[in-house]
């Protein structure tokens, strides 16, 4: 325990803190500037310079350690003139165009000046200027007001780890810049912009538009993009969404965010949004009333159910809904069509992978904490950029790394490559056997734990012989040794799974492996989300084979306690697939489907197979904010609202319920209200008020979110198993499927490119982020490049057995060899034209791996 | 008095080994090797040495706090960077005796068990880049550098690593960041070097010319070497002389001379049988004397007492023909310059006090100026985050402290009367 005293008053503190940190724990106030508690200390602005007894000179408080007996004075008849100095300094060269900085109002010089600055000025020379820039689309500088007190510099490099940016010149011509000059070029966190106390860097997107004065709402929801779950505040005027900003101390983001939760969210306001409900006729969508189009739904799907059954009918959920959404979803379908056919985009990998790792580790076993990854002593990466598909867990990674931990890549990781990773890169159509061999290797140095016999028998049962293991995957015995040694020294370790890795051939075969080899080091596994509320619809049940709750339909104690809650009864079979349900629309076996929030067409492999399928259908609806590729082929229209328009909840990757707020008012029905409404049509009554009282119900009937309330959700308190029962016990059998590995030879492979700065095609509708990455291109290494004579902008023809796209080139030495790698967010040029549906046999996962591209220089688009 | 630091420099090829161990050289080595780290500490401590770099620490201590730290590799590293204006005493040490030095850094990184060394030297001297990469290559092949050194289980690696040109990156701490590849800037202490350095290990950082002095207090013993100059700061001594002066030059003298005889007596006084002005004793960033001031000890601890210090023991001396006004800019002018920008007083303040200096410079002066350069150094001085600025303000200070009929009359008569 040490004591300090500050202006006559002790204070006691646990532990050796800064004086300034020491101070504020007890109410007392020093003015700061480049202090920022997110940040490295500094030391450079001097405004917290105070007096301490014993010392000759005046200590900043934001770097000076407190020691016991320690006497401080802070508001002393110096200390005023210091301050006064202070600030005077930093005006003189100051433009003092408040009135027309967007930062006035939130500006902490202009704040700290009118507390302790004096109104006179004393400096009579020419103010230095430098004009403002706008070769940025996303972010402004007016380097003129810059302070230089660093704290952008100190973000991107400390703790966004992106180093894009830099102090140039010297003394009083220090200023900012990006690396890349003019255009930032950079990951577009915009974290830099929450933490420049002044306005020399500020967003564009809300430039001019308002003052911060006349932001009446700050309305704290969830990102609406990936499975991290990122908290968010939205600033609101006039029902316009005007800012996003992270709030310090939030349990998943502690105040960061990722381009897309930042800057992405002018897709709400886009003036595409579909307004009123359409019914096509004689092929053309003419706007038609609520009445009239959910008439028209619900007596199509009457007549489908009555005349061929609930098998007939199919529905496709949405990870971009609420969980109140898709409650009322499954529910619809099951209650009031009385079917099992109900999943979602989540098969393509998500929801198989997950279940596979359940079935083996036990239900919520990827629930784990994605803070807790920065703790880590090792984390393995498999499966792609953890830091562009869920950003700020990357984050995590890469704090990690910054603590000393050991970062593990299988492939190259770009996001991580800064960040001292031991990486083994296997050749490709290789890593199955990297895996095995890994595995091997492990089992010689690790005695297997006996806590899970099942999967111990399977392991034992593996036969590899890793002699040419490292030959054939062409990494170097040096590189594998020193990798396994970290790996198996790791004493609180984390292996992250991605999408690339449950896209591959074999890749069940490869969760095995990976499974097997995270059993042996017992560390916890993370499983990147790319949506929202993927894991938020599984666990609504919105799967064909489970209920709310993650209850097997199969099972009749499970079905019997919807049935008797719903009184009604459940098909005790599990239903169709998205895949399944593709094919029996396309074969006529389905008679109509349900589309809320989805869009198929462009999310599943073989678009041309699907957009016969849909068309196929005697009656589609489809129910959307925009009206998509899919949302086209549809009998019906439903605009619903969307996010930051209603309430509700997600889940997160870490399986933690957070609530989404309504920020701003548009007319229009919630996706569950609609529902609803078709649901009154056909003779079931929905009774809901709000989706709170939805939420209540999931908590009467799911044993997982049993008694688990909005309030508590609000405690933070909505982790995984929250108050329920997570399912114990049931185990199938361990079954998984390694496939054939595939010879390279030098042929070019198509792969998909997960952009930093899109999610879905949804990102797409945000303008800002189009501004950064604008179209879909194809994206080839530099040796391909060369062989093609190809160079960045070129067109370029990309065909598969599938299909063809003609796309823009771009170059990246982090691109391997042979792969051509596809955007896969922009409508009409999405990358699964090029696919055909080969799946996994266990994940029932695409397999996007081995799939030969040709690439045809073309000039002609 | 014998000379140490500038022994033997008359030779034209005093910088080859051969020369160097003729005269004597890489003989303190063997005999330091012999001796435990603690006992080398000690003769240091015995010695009096105190660092030449311009702060006057005492070496042995900060040995001891970096040699107490648990934590290897160590680093010992040299600061050659000599960037304070009127400095040019480490030049002919590094041009004309690097192996004095190199020998020293070997004893120095022995005694501190730091197998590292670099040499951050001088942008502005290409010259003697390539005479200490010849000079430690020679080392190294005489087995005074590398594994192994003179057959014993010792090892010691050196080289040179060359500043870009900015004052600031003479600092101990942006030296560091320097080398290590960052934006020259000091950083926050504690922690300090000894502890938490270059590569965050324990590091030494010493100016050349106290390297330079450990083969000789090796050879001779702590206690004799404190017989020498000042008994509160003993040992030979550089003062680099210019100016005004007949015989401008590197001077090696007992520490403690005083200014005046330094001046006068070995220098030769006064160019041309000129009127004295004012001294600049120790470097730019020292207080200016009037010539009333002169009969002062130059040493560290003696010169605070007359109102100015040691520094770098850069005399500096100006006749009557000098404008201070201007000097006092040209001063401002170059802090300005090299202020790193990192903290407020000094990147403002620096440019701010150039600009009033400036306008009264050149006459457009006007009533309060002097008030105002006043206050706007009373801002900066002691508010700064590392001595730069302290320096810049403390230079505005001592010369209108000295001089201030001659600012006034600069104001009064709308610029300089020396100029016609
Ligand atoms: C602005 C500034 C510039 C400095 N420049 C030098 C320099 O050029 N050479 C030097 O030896 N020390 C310089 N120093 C002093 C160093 O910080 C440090 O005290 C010195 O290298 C320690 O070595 P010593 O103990 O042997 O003197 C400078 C200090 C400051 C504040
Ligand atoms: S937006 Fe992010 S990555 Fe870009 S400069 Fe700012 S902090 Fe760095
Ligand atoms: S841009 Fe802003 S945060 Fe960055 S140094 Fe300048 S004032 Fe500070
Ligand atoms: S996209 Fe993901 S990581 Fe980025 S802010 Fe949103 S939730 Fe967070
Ligand atoms: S006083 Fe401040 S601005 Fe000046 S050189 Fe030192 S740290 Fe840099
Ligand atoms: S807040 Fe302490 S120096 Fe800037």
């Amino acid at each position: 325990m040490i004591t300090v005293n500050i202006n006559g008053k002790d204070i006691k503190l646990e532990k050796a803190v800064t004086v300034l940190e020491a101070a504020r724990s007890a109410g007392i106030k020093i003015p700061t500037l480049c202090y920022h508690e997110q940040l490295e200390k500094y030391g450079g602005c001097r405004l917290c310079l105070v007096e301490v007894e014993k010392m000759p000179r005046l200590q900043t408080a934001c770097t000076l350690i407190s020691a016991d007996g320690m006497v401080i004075r802070t508001e002393t008849e110096q200390l005023a003139e210091v301050r006064r100095g202070i600030l005077e300094f930093l005006l003189i060269n100051h433009p003092l165009d408040c009135p027309y900085c967007d930062k006035a109002g939130e500006c902490e010089l202009q704040d700290l000046v009118e507390k302790y600055g004096t109104a006179k000025g004393r400096y009579m020379e020419k103010k230095r200027t430098v004009p403002e820039s706008l070769e940025d689309p996303v972010i402004v500088r007016n380097m003129g007001r810059c302070i230089a007190c660093t704290r952008c510099v100190r973000m991107c490099e400390g703790v966004q780890g992106a180093s894009a940016i830099a102090v140039i010149n010297r003394g009083g011509h220090s200023h900012i810049e990006p690396f890349s000059g003019g255009r930032y070029d950079c990951e577009y966190c915009g974290n830099c912009v929450s933490v420049c106390p002044v306005g020399a860097i500020m967003s564009r997107l809300h430039r001019h538009s308002y003052r911060p004065w006349q932001v009446k709402e700050n309305i704290e929801t969830v990102c609406p993009y990936c499975g991290v779950g990122c908290t968010v505040i939205l600033q609101v005027r006039d029902d316009v969404i005007k800012r996003v900003v992270p709030r310090i101390g939030s349990v998943v983001n502690n105040g960061m965010l990722c381009s897309r939760g930042r800057f992405g969210y002018e897709f709400v306001g886009n003036r595409e949004r579909l307004t009123s409900p359409l019914i096509k006729k004689n092929g053309v969508f003419e706007e038609a009333t609520w009445e009239e189009a959910i008439s028209l739904v619900a007596n199509r799907l009457k007549e489908a159910r009555d005349g061929y059954g609930g098998a007939a009918v199919a529905g496709i959920a949405s990870p971009r809904c609420t969980n109140e959404d898709n409650f009322i979803f499954q529910k619809f379908m099951r209650v009031v069509l009385g079917t099992n056919n109900i999943d979602s985009s989540a098969r393509t990998g998500y929801a198989g992978a997950q279940s596979f790792i359940e079935n083996i580790s036990g239900q919520g076993a990827t629930a784990n904490i994605i803070a807790g990854l920065s703790n880590s002593d090792v984390v393995l990466v498999t499966g792609g950029d953890p830091t562009t598909v869920n950003p700020i867990l990357g984050l995590q990674i890469r704090s990690c790394a910054g603590k000393g931990g050991n970062i593990l890549t299988v492939g190259h990781v770009r996001g991580l490559r800064h960040f001292n990773p031991a990486e083994l890169r296997p050749a490709l159509f290789t890593e199955t056997l990297l895996l095995e061999g890994i595995l091997h290797s492990l089992k010689n140095t690790k005695e297997l734990p006996g806590s899970n016999p099942k999967f111990e028998a399977k392991i034992r049962e593996l036969n590899i012989s890793p002699e040419d293991i490292i030959k054939t995957c062409g990494v170097s015995e040096e590189d594998f040794n020193g990798f396994l040694k970290k790996l198996s020294g790791a004493a609180n370790p984390a292996i992250v799974i991605g999408k690339e890795l449950i896209q591959s051939i074999g890749s069940s075969y490869k969760l095995f492996l990976v499974l097997a080899i995270n059993y042996l080091i017992n560390g916890r596994v993370y499983l990147l989300s790319e949506r929202a509320n993927e894991q938020g619809l599984i666990d609504m049940g919105c799967t064909p084979d489970s209920l709310p709750g993650c209850r097997p339909v199969a099972y009749a104690e499970f079905r019997r306690r919807y049935e008797t809650a719903w009184k009604t009864t459940i098909p005790d079979k599990p239903g169709l697939s998205i895949f399944e349900m593709m094919d029996s629309a396309g074969s006529g076996a389905l008679k109509a489907m349900y589309i809320m929030g989805e869009n198929p067409l462009f999310n599943l492999p073989e678009s041309h197979a699907s957009e016969a399928a849909l068309k196929n259908l005697d009656f589609l609806v489809v129910q959307d904010i925009f009206l998509t590729e899919t949302g086209k082929l549809a009998d019906v229209v439903l605009p619903s609202l969307g996010w930051s328009e209603k309430e509700g909840t997600f889940t997160n990757m870490e399986r933690r319920i957070q609530r989404l707020r309504k920020a701003v008012y548009r007319d229009g029905m919630e996706d569950w209200k609609i529902l609803s409404e078709v649901a009154k049509n056909m003779g079931v009554k929905f009774n809901y008020a709000d989706a709170e009282e939805i939420f209540n119900e999931i908590s009467r009937v799911s044993p997982l979110h049993r008694d688990l309330t909005y309030n508590e959700i609000e405690k933070g308190n909505a982790l995984y198993p929250y108050k329920g029962e997570p399912l114990r016990g049931v185990m199938e059998d361990i079954v998984s499927h390694k496939g054939d590995r595939l010879d390279a030879g030098d042929k070019l492979y198509l792969g998909l490119e997960r952009p930093l700065f899109h999610s879905g095609t949804l990102s797409t509708k945000a303008s800002a982020l189009l501004h950064i990455y604008p179209e879909a291109v194809a994206t080839i290494s530099p040796s391909t490049a060369e062989k093609f004579s190809l160079k960045p902008g070129d067109k370029v023809r990309v065909t598969t057995g599938a299909g063809s796209l003609s796309l823009p080139v771009a170059v990246d030495d982090a691109v391997h060899g042979s792969l051509v790698m596809i955007t896969n967010n922009f409508e009409g040029k999405g990358a699964f034209a090029l696919i055909k549906y080969i799946a996994d046999p266990v994940t029932k996962a695409p397999v996007i791996e081995g799939i030969e591209v040709h690439l045809e220089k073309d000039g002609t688009v | 008095m014998e000379k140490v630091l500038l022994k033997n420099i008359d030779n034209p090829d005093s910088a080859d080994i051969g020369e160097y161990r003729k005269a004597g050289g890489y003989r303190s080595l063997p005999k330091a090797l012999e001796l435990e780290p603690k006992a080398i500490i000690e003769e240091v401590k015995k010695a009096g040495l105190r660092g030449r770099g311009g702060a006057g620490f005492p070496v042995a201590m900060k040995w001891t706090f970096a040699s107490s730290d648990p934590k290897f590799p160590k680093y010992l590293l040299c600061n050659a960077d000599e960037g304070e204006p009127g400095t040019f005493k480490d030049r002919p040490i590094l041009e004309k005796n690097p192996h004095l030095l190199i020998e020293g850094m070997i004893i120095s990184g022995y005694t501190l068990k730091a197998e590292y060394g670099y040499i951050y030297l001088r942008g502005e001297y290409p010259e003697a880049k390539h005479i200490l990469d010849k000079a430690i290559a020679q080392a190294y092949e005489n087995g005074f550098l590398g594994e192994k050194i003179a057959g014993k289980d010792v090892r010691f690696h050196l080289a040179v690593h060359q500043g870009a040109g900015a004052y600031i990156c003479g600092e101990e701490t942006a030296l560091i960041e320097s080398l290590e590849g960052d934006r020259g800037q000091p950083r926050i202490k504690p922690p300090f070097p000894v502890n938490v350095g270059a590569f965050s290990m324990p590091t030494v950082v010493n100016n050349v010319e106290t390297l330079s002095n450990l083969p000789y207090i090796i050879e001779i013993g702590g206690e004799a070497y404190s017989k020498i100059g000042s008994p509160d700061c003993p040992g030979p001594k550089l003062y680099c002389v210019s100016g005004h002066i007949e015989k401008p030059g590197v001077y090696e003298l007992p520490m403690g001379t005083i200014l005046k005889d330094i001046i006068y007596t070995h220098c030769g006084g006064i160019k041309g049988g000129g009127k004295l002005k004012a001294v600049i004793p120790g470097g730019i960033s020292t207080p200016v004397l009037p010539p009333d001031k002169l009969d002062c000890p130059m040493d560290f601890v003696n010169m605070p007492k007359h109102g100015s210090m040691l520094g770098s023991g850069a005399v500096i001396v100006m006749d009557e023909s000098v404008c201070l006004v201007k000097v006092c800019y040209r001063a401002l002018k170059f802090f300005e310059h090299e202020s790193c920008g990192k903290c407020t007083p000094c990147r403002e303040g620096t440019g701010w006090l150039r600009s009033i200096l400036g306008r009264i410079e050149d006459g457009s002066g006007v009533d309060g100026d002097i008030e105002l350069l006043l206050s706007v150094s009373g801002n900066i001085m002691g508010k700064t985050f590392c001595p730069l600025g302290d320096g810049a303000a403390s230079v505005v200070q001592n010369f209108i402290k000295h001089f201030r009929p001659e600012f006034e009359d600069h104001i009064k008569n709308a610029g300089c009367s020396l100029k016609n």
